[in-house]
């Protein structure tokens, strides 16, 4: 298959800054073919991102000219002369008409009510006329909104290189991946009908109760025992001599909560030890909790100490609950209701949106299978965890879960792997290739690293501020490279290989020029050892050195022994200064 | 790696050094566990050398840096600076003799500053020089990394991240310290401009005679510039060796995963077969018992490798590593093709080969 998912052709954008107009891209041609793997590689500040956000519609730059395709479909937006001009206009009329309103009004009260009601009405039809019509021709621009929207996801989709930044730290995983699913009506048919899921929801206070007992049910026992206390206390008559040991209740309770709770704490560590894949026994975990038994040896002060720190931040809460305890004593059925009632009011509207927001299950299945399909260990677990809880590594595949769940044809990734730890990269790098391979996806794969393009990419695209430099196959760009910015790139990486390290490491002088630098000719040709005249005053050609392999460059002909190009920008850095550059 | 340097005399030396740090729960509570970022190093570092400390994020390399400059106490252990105690040495004289270049260069300036103030204020705070002398004195140590003299009355924003870098080091260079900390001087350049920092650090190690301790995650880079290599994993030294020793003959599985990691930019290495570990590096809060990689480890051996932890042992000239089960010239680390993945490990695989 030879044919292209996505072709960018003659892409030329600017972003409006304070200073004037600053031109991020000039001319950028790319094509991406059916399940390859397309390398966009360059330093930094040279226009990768901003092709890809142009891409997909969501950059915030104006489009000068260009044309980007996906399968054929023209993905950016123009609006015709004739409805930019009626845009325009009806603008203009509706912006007057304002301002004749408020003169209107102004008049109205403080010359001639008739004349000014007129003027008034007069200028709200007919701004309100021309806003319709300026409305109406926008609707080839809402059109393409709508497509756009149903193309992001649907067809090609992106991963961004944060990937804390990209996923929402309020929602759980299977929440934020369903969501992508919903929008794109991709969910399978819910298990409940909606109607059930409401009233299920409005009858809900009753498995708090539930919930509550199975959750904590040392904390449920001794609140409802202490009720039960109470209530006994007044029927056999006996609660003026009850309240002592109500209140000895009362601070017995909070201890109690917090020896269970510390128990819950154990079985939510050795869970998050099980998903995270570490099977420590029980010695990790009373480290984590602090109570292992090289603590208990330090003598009765720091026990007492560990009691107090135990019981001290729940003081308040013991305050409180002995004034509630006191109350009921005191007025038992008055103060009961009124807690009722609070507690109802507070509750009842988080315990329905809370109940209503769970997902279905058979939602939650499906999302459990799409995180199968990225290969994270323990799913059923990783779908109700928050962002924040997981690894890099894991949030990433998540990231990348969330963009396969729509099965789209072209995946954009942008840096995926940049901020992640070499072993960790190692595995990123091989499930996408994986669903290449399983799925079919194309991939655009952004990065400044050329060992990731070597190991992941089919084709490979050089670029250098702001325009393309060089385009080939992997074979074709990274063995025999033409341009003399992809040589010296290509040579100042350090390599492990033993022994083959070179007292000085070549290098490319200078820096990548600033965007808003206006050049008529190459742009690298400061820090290229062979520029000349014509370098300065003529752009490049793309010129096709091999069949399918681009380079632009004037001196290709010079270019194609590597060793002496090298020679060459060493020869070039010694006599280069620094200041030349800046 | 030149032959002074590996008879040179030993510079620094750390002893058993620890740094724990207390999660606490609350301010009435005592600590509740700690997070071990350093856990029991120990290290000699010779003058002249170059030793590079390369591990993933969060395996405690930075903290072993700070600790080595004094810049947070030690929990345990000592670190010597020329035979004495660094928490005896008077602060002043001791940053004459440290110093550290920080990973973020703008972050580690004031903005406010200018190149002279940001530079000269070392020797300001020790009274070396003022006046016309520290405006030489500036001018001086600009000029040997590279930067020139008109530079000294711009601001910190006007530089690129290269030279921001170099300014950075020209404070350090200032005082003309015996030893510098780089801690990730280059991870945040363009690989162009990396190339242009490593090769002036280079020549100002070769000028000035420096010590350096190179902290890094990127292996290529230490390869590069280093002579001898320290492997750190979940605060403890796993591998140290000779840059050669270490990249010709990895020894411990986890350097040996490591290197085969990372991506090269060359075709044949590509299409070489590479080994993936599987799983996150643990936290450094409860790092697993016995040796602390056996989780992620290929030929880890139950009973043995997840119960007693293996001691830093040498096994050939300055090479020493921490396995009990070390990888040498005969022992590579077993390829498992991709067909002969057991099953039953097919959901969370300790390792991959591609």
């Amino acid at each position: 298959m030879t044919e292209n998912v996505l072709e960018v052709e003659g892409l030329r954008v600017h972003f409006d800054t304070l200073d004037g107009p600053i031109e991020a891209l000039h001319s950028v041609d790319l094509k991406v073919k059916d399940k390859q793997i397309m390398g966009l590689v360059g330093e930094s500040g040279c226009g990768k991102s901003v092709t890809s956000l142009v891409t997909i519609g969501l950059a915030t730059c104006d489009v000068d000219e260009g044309s980007v395709r996906y399968q054929g479909e023209q993905l950016l937006f123009s609006d015709s002369d004739e409805d930019s001009r009626v845009q325009d206009i009806s603008g203009w009329i509706v912006v007057l008409c304002v301002m004749t309103a408020i003169l209107g009004f102004l008049w109205t009260v403080l010359i001639n009510p008739i004349q000014g009601v007129t003027v008034l009405l007069a200028s709200i039809i007919v701004g309100g006329l021309s806003w319709a019509v300026g409305f109406a021709a926008k609707s080839e621009f809402r059109k393409h909104q709508k497509f756009m929207r149903w193309v992001r996801g649907n067809e090609i989709s992106m991963i961004f290189q944060e990937p804390m930044s990209a996923l929402n730290p309020l929602y759980t995983v299977e929440k934020q991946i369903s969501e992508v699913m919903r929008t794109h009506d991709r969910l399978v048919d819910a298990e409940t009908p909606r109607h059930i899921r409401i009233l299920q929801a409005l009858v809900s206070p009753f498995s708090l109760f539930v919930r509550a007992i199975r959750l904590s049910p040392y904390v449920s026992s001794a609140v409802i025992g202490i009720f039960a206390f109470v209530t006994a206390a007044h029927v056999g008559g006996f609660s003026d001599e009850a309240e002592l040991w109500a209140f000895l209740l009362v601070i017995i309770l909070p201890i109690l909560g917090s020896r269970s709770s510390l128990k819950e704490r154990r079985e939510a560590i050795e869970t998050h030890l099980a998903v995270t894949g570490y099977s420590v026994e029980g010695v990790a975990v009373d480290i984590a909790l602090g109570t292992s038994s090289q603590t208990s040896d330090s003598g009765a002060q720091i026990r007492l100490w560990s009691l107090l720190s135990i019981a001290a931040p729940h003081l308040p809460l013991g305050i409180a609950s002995s004034i509630v305890v006191y109350l009921m004593l005191w007025m038992p059925f008055s103060a009961l209701m009124g807690i009722v009632v609070i507690c109802t009011l507070l509750a009842l509207p988080v315990v329905i949106i809370l109940d209503y927001l769970i997902l279905d299950p058979a939602h939650t299945r499906q999302v459990i299978s799409i995180l199968e399909g990225v290969k994270i260990p323990n799913p059923e677990a990783v779908v109700r965890m928050y962002p924040h809880e997981l690894s890099g590594g894991m949030r990433q595949r998540v990231m990348i879960a969330m963009m396969m769940a729509c099965e789209p044809k072209l995946l954009i990734a942008d840096e995926p792997t940049t901020a992640l730890d070499v072993t960790i990269q190692a595995q990123i790098l091989k499930l996408m290739r994986d669903l290449r391979d399983e799925k079919g996806t194309a991939i655009l794969l952004i990065t400044h690293d050329l060992g990731v393009i070597a190991e992941m990419c089919d084709d490979v695209t050089v670029m250098y501020a702001g325009s393309v430099v060089e385009t080939g196959s992997i074979t074709d760009v990274l063995s025999r490279p033409r341009m003399p910015y992809s040589i010296g790139l290509l040579h100042s990486i350090p390599t492990i290989e033993a022994g083959s390290e070179r007292a000085v490491l070549p290098i490319i002088p200078g820096q990548v020029p600033d965007p808003n630098l206006h050049f008529d000719g190459c742009r690298f040709h400061p820090r290229c050892p062979f520029a000349d005249e014509k370098c300065i005053s003529t752009p490049p050609p793309m010129m096709e050195v091999e069949p399918g392999h681009f380079a632009a460059c004037h001196y290709t002909d010079r270019t194609n022994n590597v060793s002496q190009v090298q020679a060459a920008f060493d020869r070039f850095a010694a006599e280069y200064e620094l200041e030349g550059a800046a | 790696m030149t032959e002074e340097s590996r008879d040179g005399e030993v510079l620094i030396e750390v002893k058993g050094m620890k740094k724990w740090f207390p999660i606490k729960e609350g301010m009435l509570s005592a600590a509740k566990s700690y997070v071990r970022a350093v856990d029991g190093v120990d290290l000699q570092i010779k003058r002249g050398e170059t030793l590079g400390i390369v591990g993933e994020s969060g395996c405690g390399k930075t903290t072993l840096g700070r600790v080595l400059l004094g810049l947070i106490p030690i929990t345990d252990g000592s670190v010597l600076y020329g035979g004495e105690d660094i928490r005896t040495i008077p602060d002043r004289e001791l940053r004459r003799k440290m110093q550290i270049v920080f990973q973020d260069p703008g972050g580690s300036m004031n903005p406010r500053m200018s190149v002279r103030a940001i530079v000269g204020e070392p020797l300001q705070v020790n009274r070396l020089a003022e006046g016309a002398e520290l405006t030489q004195k500036v001018a001086d140590v600009l000029d040997s990394v590279g930067l020139k003299r008109e530079h000294m009355n711009r601001f910190p924003h006007e530089f690129s991240g290269g030279q921001k870098q170099r300014l950075a080091l020209a404070r350090s260079l200032s005082l003309d310290p015996e030893f510098i900390l780089l801690d990730e001087p280059t991870s945040s350049l363009d690989v162009s401009v990396q190339a242009q920092v490593l090769n002036l650090l280079e020549e100002i190690q070769e000028k000035r005679g420096l010590t350096f301790v190179f902290i890094t995650h990127a292996l290529n880079v230490v390869n590069h510039i280093s002579d001898r290599v320290a492997v750190m994993y979940l605060g403890k030294i796993v591998e140290i060796a000779d840059t050669n020793n270490l990249f010709s003959e990895p020894a411990h599985p986890y350097t040996h995963a490591l290197m085969s990691a990372i991506p090269e930019p060359s075709l044949e290495k590509a299409s070489r077969r590479r080994i993936v570990l599987g799983g996150d590096v643990p936290s450094p809060a409860d790092p697993p018992p016995g040796c602390r990689f056996h989780t992620r480890c290929p030929i880890a051996e139950e009973g043995l490798c997840d119960v007693e932890e293996p001691k830093l042992e040498s096994i050939g000239e300055g090479h020493s590593v921490a396995c009990h089960f070390p990888l040498g010239p005969g022992k590579k680390l077993p390829i498992i093709g991709d067909d002969q993945i057991p099953p039953e490990d097919d959901d969370n695989p300790k390792t991959v080969v591609l």
